[in-house]
């Protein structure tokens, strides 16, 4: 049980910035979040915070005490690699047991807690086998059984079900979610992947080129996002951005009129709008453009405009069908417009 | 077309025989032809044309386990080699594991300096070398053998294990301290395991080099005390009887049998990949 405070981490490699300007506030129990698109220095930090790297300037604590020269042994967290990290010789029960035995768990309980973990994510029938005969993804829960097994202070994931299947994801994230909830422990998880994050997060920070963009729970996240980075990064399809022109309250693009903005802002302006937050309608319309495709999924049916020399994604009803080109209106939910600055991104608000 | 190409592979295949076939014929004759030296009376040795088929005979067996003292040297030669491939992994493999993961000053000097140690000619350290072990008295035992044997292949030995090590991802101790291992047990129980085709690949070469060694034996080695199978070899060649050929031939045979076996044995070691899975593919 732990509360971890990263206070303005910095990790630099010669003139390189892996990690800047860092400050998070994990509190005890929390589910946090890191996502990012790959390279922007997730697992840098998740390693800063394990020991593995030492960051360059700044503070980490944790429960209060300041834990930069405290050696990874010594600081009870639980990690699994991006790159799993089984211990090659180790069959793949030796390996869920060494953290038991480098803890020193009595050796009569050792069996039982080995089996549970290797239950929990279905690996009860490779016990006996090498880390060269599984799979990548036997191979992942392997590695995150060798982390579950025990209870430490902190748990620290580096995408840890990116290589299984969507079905055995979806199990193992709603697994993960469970086994946090219930040993009640500190989780920091890195994943590029927001689904996962939305599912799993208490809080996510979302990073960027080794900064982070927004720190947020997941509704704050989707519903008001602190710049076109997250705004696209988060919502699948993505947030619709259409660079325009405010002024007077009025917004303009080719093929796009938005009135009753705020008045506050005028020039170069670019418009959000979500795909979920549009309806195809005459009125009271906002866009007008030419078909350009329609993706039918069985749940919903994705319509993509072309209006001008861009195309913008649309939400529309399951049974919606349309012939390329054919002129559709759409209205957008006034109270879910985004308004951010073009040069720099930032939300308008 | 599909029958071209069936009839193209098999000829492939036939080729392909033919060719490994002949290397191999190239490389155990000269064996086969030894032993069948060693095998044969005196007399059917130097003849004036070759005798192909010669008559079979244990004269040459009998000699040398009856009037040298065979055995012995044997064990001699056995003992010194064991024991220099145990004192340079002792020290190789602490050594290696120091030159691949710890970030020092004079670290990349270190490691040359023990690679330079294979540089210069033998021949220029026998003397000092010989009155060091004189001081010492170890003069005449395997014991002196030993530790030459592990002084000249220590640092290859130490340069192989090193790159082995080299290979293992880092991740892999970073679990292991994560999960709360110290560097000794990293080191025993992830590492050392993990780079054993690397450790039995430095081994078997130096035991090969020591089984050769000829100089510093002989210049230690002044009584059948010390002698090893090389040199013993090369005392066949004289004495009174004249050269004894088929003694030798069987010398050597014997010689290069144990060098065989562990070879034979280890093969697949020789070429197992490294890691077998430790990190994705
Ligand atoms: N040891 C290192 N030396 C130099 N650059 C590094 C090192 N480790 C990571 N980086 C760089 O830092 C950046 C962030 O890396 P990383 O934290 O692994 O990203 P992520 O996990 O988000 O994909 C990357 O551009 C990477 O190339
Ligand atoms: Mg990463």
């Amino acid at each position: 049980m732990a509360r971890i405070e990263l206070e303005n981490i910095q990790k630099k490699w010669g003139a390189y910035w892996g990690v800047r300007d860092v400050n998070i506030d994990i509190a005890d129990e929390e589910f946090i979040v890191f996502l990012g698109p790959s390279g922007c220095g997730k697992t840098t930090t998740m390693r800063m915070i394990a020991g593995l790297e030492s960051p360059t300037e700044g503070t980490i604590r944790m429960d209060g005490e300041v834990m930069n020269d405290i050696d990874a042994r010594d600081r009870d967290v639980a990690m699994v690699f991006q790159g799993y990290a089984l211990y090659p010789n180790m069959t793949i029960y030796e390996n869920i047991r060494f953290p038991l035995r480098m803890r020193g768990v009595p050796k009569g309980e050792q069996d039982a807690l080995v089996r549970r973990a290797a239950g929990l994510v279905e690996l009860t029938d490779f016990l006996d086998r090498k880390p060269g005969a599984l799979s990548g993804g036997q191979r992942q829960r392997a590695a995150l059984a060798r982390a579950i097994v025990r209870q430490p202070q902190v748990f620290l994931m580096d995408e840890p079900l990116s290589n299984l299947d969507a079905k055995l994801r979806q199990a193992m994230r709603v697994q993960i979610k469970h086994i946090q909830r219930e040993l009640k422990i500190t989780t920091v998880y890195v994943t590029h992947d927001q689904i996962e994050a939305m599912t799993l997060a208490d809080r996510i920070v979302i990073m960027q080129l080794g900064a982070i963009q927004q720190i947020g729970t997941p509704d704050e996240i989707y519903n008001d996002p602190a710049n076109t980075f997250v705004a696209n990064f988060i919502g699948s399809p993505p947030m619709n951005l259409i660079e325009g022109r405010l002024s007077e309250g009025t917004f303009t693009a080719p093929g796009l009129r938005v009135e009753g903005l705020s008045p506050r802002y005028a020039g170069k302006v670019t418009l959000g709008v979500r795909p979920e937050d549009c309806t195809v309608t005459e009125e009271g319309a906002h866009l007008q453009g030419s078909v350009y495709g329609v993706e039918p999924t069985g749940d919903v049916t994705y319509l993509t405009l072309k209006a001008g020399e861009k195309l913008v994604e649309v939400k529309a009803d399951r049974a919606y069908r349309a012939a390329l080109g054919h002129v559709e209106s759409v209205r957008f939910d006034p109270d879910r417009i985004y308004l951010f600055d073009t040069e720099t991104g930032q939300r308008l608000r | 077309m599909a029958e071209k190409r069936k009839k193209s592979r098999s000829e492939n295949l036939f080729l392909r025989y033919l060719i490994l076939g002949a290397w191999a014929l190239f490389c155990v004759a000269p064996v086969l032809w030894f032993l069948s030296i060693g095998l044969r009376p005196r007399t059917e040795i130097i003849t004036p044309t070759p005798v192909y088929f010669p008559s079979f005979s244990l004269d040459a067996w009998h000699m040398i386990w009856e009037d040298w003292p065979m055995a012995k040297y044997l064990r001699n030669s056995v003992g010194a080699i064991f024991g220099s491939v145990i004192i340079d992994l002792v020290l190789a493999i602490p050594a290696a594991y120091s030159l691949s993961r710890f970030e020092y000053r004079g670290r990349e000097d270190i490691g040359f300096y023990i690679l330079s140690t294979r540089m210069m000619a033998p021949a220029i350290v026998a003397v000092p070398i010989f009155f060091l072990f004189r001081t010492l008295g170890l003069l005449d035992t395997i014991w002196a053998l030993m530790l030459i044997y592990a002084a000249i292949n220590l640092s290859f030995v130490t340069w192989i294990i090193r790159s082995y090590m080299l290979d293992i991802p880092k991740e892999l101790e970073d679990a292991a301290k994560t999960d709360g291992a110290g560097e000794l047990r990293i080191l025993w129980e992830i590492i050392v395991p993990a780079i054993l085709p690397g450790i039995i690949t430095a081994s078997v070469i130096a035991m090969i080099f020591a089984i050769n060694e000829f100089l510093f034996t002989l210049l230690i080695a002044s009584t059948p005390d010390a002698y090893t199978m090389s040199v013993a070899l090369a005392n066949f060649t004289g004495g009174s009887d004249g050269i004894i050929y088929n003694a030798i031939a069987l010398v050597a045979f014997i010689a290069f049998l144990p060098v065989f076996v562990v070879v034979v044995a280890i093969q697949k070691h020789l070429s197992r990949g490294l890691t077998m899975g430790a990190v994705k593919g």
